[in-house]
């Protein structure tokens, strides 16, 4: 793990590169790449480059923010006024949004050039980056692997270093598990940080906007940049600023080890994270091995709320406002059934209908409210938790990166891959991945590190610990062969 | 198998869903797997069943909510971009063939 | 077997917020289609809603003034349907924690009809079916609406119309709707059953949606009654089925049964948080409520001796009823101010909206002193009448009509010596009068107004002639 936001913002301050410059290499960089990795699936090249002029003027009259000038992605569920945001979806074909997302709004303020959209799982619903209208992406790593999701082509792109960052979203680990996968690093801050307004929702009391990058002081700088407290998004909350420093500074950091997160787990995997454990203990931590057993349940409770707000949040997608409209139907009705059959993905239906089955009146005390009851206990057995640690070591996933196709002929043991990561989300927490290991095909193992809610610094600076150390330079992939 | 073809239909109609019969029968087997999947909730949850609400456990105060003054309504021609529109309006032809 | 009315009315009331619940949209009536409109109330992807503080203050105000009990602690939810005039498929509105519940309304007769729940929600947008096409617009889209829900406590139409015509003065007095049902302000969907006198199982109830005047209500009530009445007498059953009623044909028809019942799968708004109203708000709105319209109803007949008549005329518009305070304030005596507004006033406005919004251009404080100079017999009731019409369509002072010297009584001697004036003119009307034309005696009316120029006060001019008539 090494900053490339940094050595950037420097070059472009030096004079040594401009934006244009250095816009063009990224964009020369995704025409010969990206055709492989399918990585972006809209790109705005015109207007990155006009981006950059801008940028280089901003810089040129000094005091620009540190991501002025420099080049990135955006997954295609996060709105971007009058450029393509379709969430993969056919149903969102076309689809031109009339208003900027907040986070895309701070950036676009702040300078950063924009180069396109990200692939991703249809409406985030997905652990694979395959279940795309355009076609699957591809791990740069390794072509025979999936690249996890559902922000996968954002995690894809800084893995080929198609853009120094990207922004995806994670609703259940659709940062992070992608990022393990391709061996980046992925932050997915406490919910509400980052303001939802303009991010597509799926599972709205889950969503959060999250940050794919080569290295923890990049993600620290991505998130300084589209954090805060926003009057649009009433469930955002106000964060301290990432740009103090980071220390790495971990003696007497006590680290929680929860012999739940690592149930399922591949013996690479465990005995990975197991290492990285140990690597701070020695330089100081204290570990406090534990049991959290609420978190047992913490998957199914995750897919019954998950699916249920998606259920009500996808139902506005009926061909009158905006993207796809079925071409032939007997009456207004019927236009609606057509297209909403027509535009969704299989994985989608089947999440709109548990999500259905779930609230309907029969059912609802039996799933939607016990799930909401398991996540009041989660959350409570976790502020306890916090109480102890201060932040929690896990796998991101309990395996490497999937081989392509596995996701469609095993989806419950795909469902299962989350289990590390949803506890996260069900409460609100602050979590990072970073690579701390390989497989012996080669495929990185992400480690997960866990704070409480409004923790991001404590859990950034934790992880930056290992990037100060360089403690896991034997697992950093890819990073050579691209020099600017 | 937990779930009937009957609710299925049921909860297609409320989702403003349609299968083809030959898609049916793998979509219930799907559906089926899911919902087994999120019946290991069913597996001795304890807890308060207070309102569910509360369980979100963060408020807003009523001083901390949206003023009630007007803000700029978006232009017509941009709220009908991505549609089919006709003077102004969202429009859908009722039949078409 | 003798069956009685059960019936209960959901009343949905625009509330007069400047902004839509959930957005800055105006919520201002009319306006090209899809102008009043925005991200959130079109909900496009990714939107976000943020409640209107008024909304709140309106529904709790609403609560307070119907006896309700406020929750102190309360939360949206969505109600899931998908329906081309409402842009999310879901509705956001109140389910379990609605922010007024447990209120009541007096009638009359002394009875209180129960009010189960208040709650706040959002409008749906507007259809409209026109040759093969439906075309929508969004500007009533997200306008805020409360429900009112009564308990099945009325028994008659007579009632039900009572309840509604009292619940919209209530709401109009208290400012937070208009209330005007033509404009779809106000909205009333009553359900009805029936059941047999003196038990107490309820028969199965059928619902009439949307109606948008008190006498269709009625109407449609009492339709409904007799039809329910004839089938249950016929020993047949009632289905459970939502209706509407055609105004031209005054029948109800079925729009829906039971067999398709809507599953809204309600759950808490993900979107927004839950809101904590302080008990310091709730009785500061409290003790902002002003006075409503029953006890005003009782102050002006009992304590200002106002006739039924006329005060059953005012007391409906606050804004009426401010100036006629004003002006008893002032001064000016009860009756004169209450017949010269609901007189002269009232006819230069004719429509139920003129008399609410009371636009005039006479001051409280101008028309107390022209009560004061009829009061004191210095003008009469023609004159008076005159002037304030003069001064409604002109707005200038009483000054402006009425000088000094207009209002100089003709004294006591002078008026005597034109009476017999009077009669020495009208040498005929004394012979007519003594062979019992008592109407002879306008004639002499005409002249003395004539020789006045109106100035004279009549009833003493009366009481002179009737004694010069009968010497």
């Amino acid at each position: 793990m090494k900053s490339v936001l940094l050595p950037l913002a420097s070059a472009l301050r030096s004079g040594e590169i401009t934006s244009v410059s250095l816009t063009e290499k990224y964009i020369a960089r995704i025409e010969e790449k990206n055709p492989q990795i399918n990585a972006f699936i809209h790109n705005c090249f015109d207007y990155a480059l006009e981006s950059a002029e801008r940028a280089d003027k901003l810089i040129k009259g000094g005091n620009a923010p540190i991501l002025a000038g420099i080049p990135f992605g955006i997954k295609d569920n996060i709105c971007t006024k009058g450029l393509p945001t379709t969430c993969c979806s056919r149903i969102l074909e076309n689809f031109k949004p009339i208003y900027d997302a907040a986070a895309w709004e701070k950036l676009k303020a702040a300078g950063a050039v924009l180069l396109g959209k990200t692939n991703m799982d249809e409406f985030a619903m997905g652990s694979t980056g395959e279940r795309s209208v355009y076609g699957p992406c591809v791990n740069p790593l390794n072509g025979e692997k999936v690249t996890g999701g559902s922000s996968g082509g954002s995690a894809a792109a800084v893995c080929a270093r198609m853009a120094p960052y990207a922004i995806g979203s994670d609703t259940g680990g659709s940062v992070r598990q992608p990022a393990s996968f391709c061996g980046v690093v992925g932050f997915k801050p406490s919910y509400g940080a980052v303001s939802r307004y303009g991010l597509i929702a799926y599972g709205s009391s889950l969503d959060c906007i999250g940050t794919l990058t080569s290295s923890v002081s990049d993600a620290a700088i991505v998130f300084d940049g589209i954090r805060g407290r926003d009057d649009r998004d009433r469930t955002s909350i106000p964060s301290p600023t990432g740009k103090k420093e980071l220390k790495g500074d971990i003696k007497g950091l006590k680290i929680g080890v929860a012999e739940e997160l690592f149930e399922g787990c591949s013996s690479e995997v465990a005995d990975a994270v197991k290492e990285a454990v140990k690597l701070y203990e020695s330089a100081g931590a204290k570990i406090i091995k534990m049991s959290i057993p609420a978190l047992t349940l913490a998957l199914p409770a995750y897919y019954i709320i998950a699916c249920a707000e998606a259920s009500s949040n996808l139902g506005r997608y009926d061909g009158i406002r905006y993207g796809y409209r079925a071409s032939g139907y007997s009456g207004v009705d019927d236009m609606v059934i057509k297209t909403r059959s027509q535009g969704f993905g299989d994985e989608v239906k089947k999440r709109i209908m548990l999500g259905t089955y779930v609230l309907s009146s029969g059912y609802f005390d039996a799933y939607y409210k016990k799930a909401c009851i398991v996540r009041n206990n989660i959350k409570a057995e976790l502020e306890k938790v916090f109480g102890q640690c201060d932040v929690l070591f896990a796998p991101t996933a309990p395996k490497t990166a999937f081989p392509r196709g596995y996701a469609s002929t095993n989806p419950l043991e795909t469902y299962s891959a989350d289990m590390c990561t949803v506890p996260v989300n069900i409460a609100g927490l602050s979590a990072i991945s970073i690579p701390c290991g390989a497989d012996k095909e080669g495929m990185p193992i992400g480690l997960q590190i866990i704070g409480a809610r409004g923790a991001d610094l404590t859990v950034l600076d934790c992880a930056y610990f290992a990037e100060r150390e360089n403690a896991f330079a034997h697992c950093d992939k890819g990073e050579d062969d691209y020099e600017l | 198998m937990a779930i009937s073809e009957e609710e299925i239909k049921w909860l297609a109609r409320l989702s403003k869903l349609d299968f083809e019969e030959g898609e049916l029968e793998s979509f219930t087997r799907g559906l089926d797997e899911i919902i087994g999947f999120a019946d290991r909730i069913n597996s001795d949850v304890a807890g308060d069943t207070q309102s569910i609400r509360e369980v979100e456990g963060e408020c807003d105060a009523l001083s901390a909510l949206r003023p009630d003054v007007v803000t700029p309504s978006s232009p017509n021609e941009e709220i009908t971009s991505n549609a089919v529109s006709e003077r102004g309006c969202f429009s859908v032809r009722r039949v078409v063939k | 077997m003798s069956y009685e009315m059960v019936c209960g009315i959901e009343t949905h009331i625009e509330l007069s917020t400047a902004t839509k619940i959930f957005c800055g949209c105006s919520t201002a009536f009319g306006g090209a289609p899809n102008t009043h409109c925005c991200p959130i109330c079109t909900g496009q992807p990714g939107a976000l809603p943020t409640l209107n503080e008024k909304v709140v203050e309106y529904a709790i105000t609403a609560g307070l003034a119907t006896n309700c009990k406020i929750n102190a602690v309360t939360h949206l939810d969505r109600k899931n349907y998908c329906y081309p005039d409402l842009p999310k498929a879901y509705q956001i509105s109140q389910y379990d924690k609605p922010l007024c519940e447990h209120g009541y309304i007096a009638l009359d007769s002394g009875k209180k009809i129960g009010i189960t729940r208040i709650h706040i929600e959002e409008d749906a947008g507007k259809l409209m079916h026109e040759g093969g096409f439906t075309f929508i617009d969004y500007n009533r889209g997200g306008v805020p609406l409360i429900e009112i829900v009564s308990e099945p406590d009325i028994s008659s139409p007579e009632e039900a119309r009572e309840y509604a015509e009292k619940l919209r003065l209530i709401m109009r007095a208290v400012g937070v709707s208009d209330c005007r049902m033509q404009e779809g302000s106000m909205r009333c969907d009553v359900n009805i059953s029936l059941k047999e006198k003196g038990s107490g199982a309820f028969g199965t109830r059928t619902e009439i949606k949307n109606m948008n005047s008190l006498s269709h209500m009625v109407k449609a009530l009492e339709y409904e009654y007799s039809r329910q009445e004839d089938i249950l007498k016929s020993g047949g059953k009632v289905e459970q089925a939502t209706l509407r009623f055609d105004e031209r044909t005054g029948e109800t028809y079925v729009m829906r049964t039971k067999e398709d019942a809507q599953d809204y799968r309600y759950f808490p708004e993900p979107d927004l948080l839950t809101v904590v109203i302080p008990q310091e708000k709730i009785d500061s709105l409290k003790a902002a409520l002003p006075e409503l319209p029953d006890a005003r109803y009782k102050r002006y007949t009992r304590d200002l001796g106002i006739n039924p008549h006329s005060a059953r005329l005012i007391y409906a518009y606050s804004n009426v009823c401010a100036f006629i305070d004003g002006v008893i304030a002032l001064g000016g005596g009860v009756k004169n101010t209450v017949n010269l507004t609901v007189g002269t006033i009232f006819s230069t406005l004719p429509s139920e909206g003129d008399k609410e919004e009371f636009a005039i251009k006479v001051t409280a404080g101008e028309m107390a002193k022209l009560v004061k100079l009829l009061d004191g017999g210095f003008i009469n009731v023609t004159m008076a009448q005159k002037t304030l019409a003069s001064m409604l369509a002109e707005g200038k002072a009483v000054e402006a009509y009425i000088s000094q010297s207009d209002t100089a009584k003709v004294d006591e001697g002078e008026l005597e010596k034109i009476c017999a004036d009077a009669l020495k003119a009208n040498p005929k009307v004394k012979e007519d009068f003594k062979a019992g034309k008592e109407k002879a005696i306008f004639a002499l009316f005409g002249y003395v107004k004539k020789q006045t120029g109106g100035r004279a006060d009549m009833r003493k001019a009366e009481e002179i002639l009737r004694k010069l008539l009968s010497e």
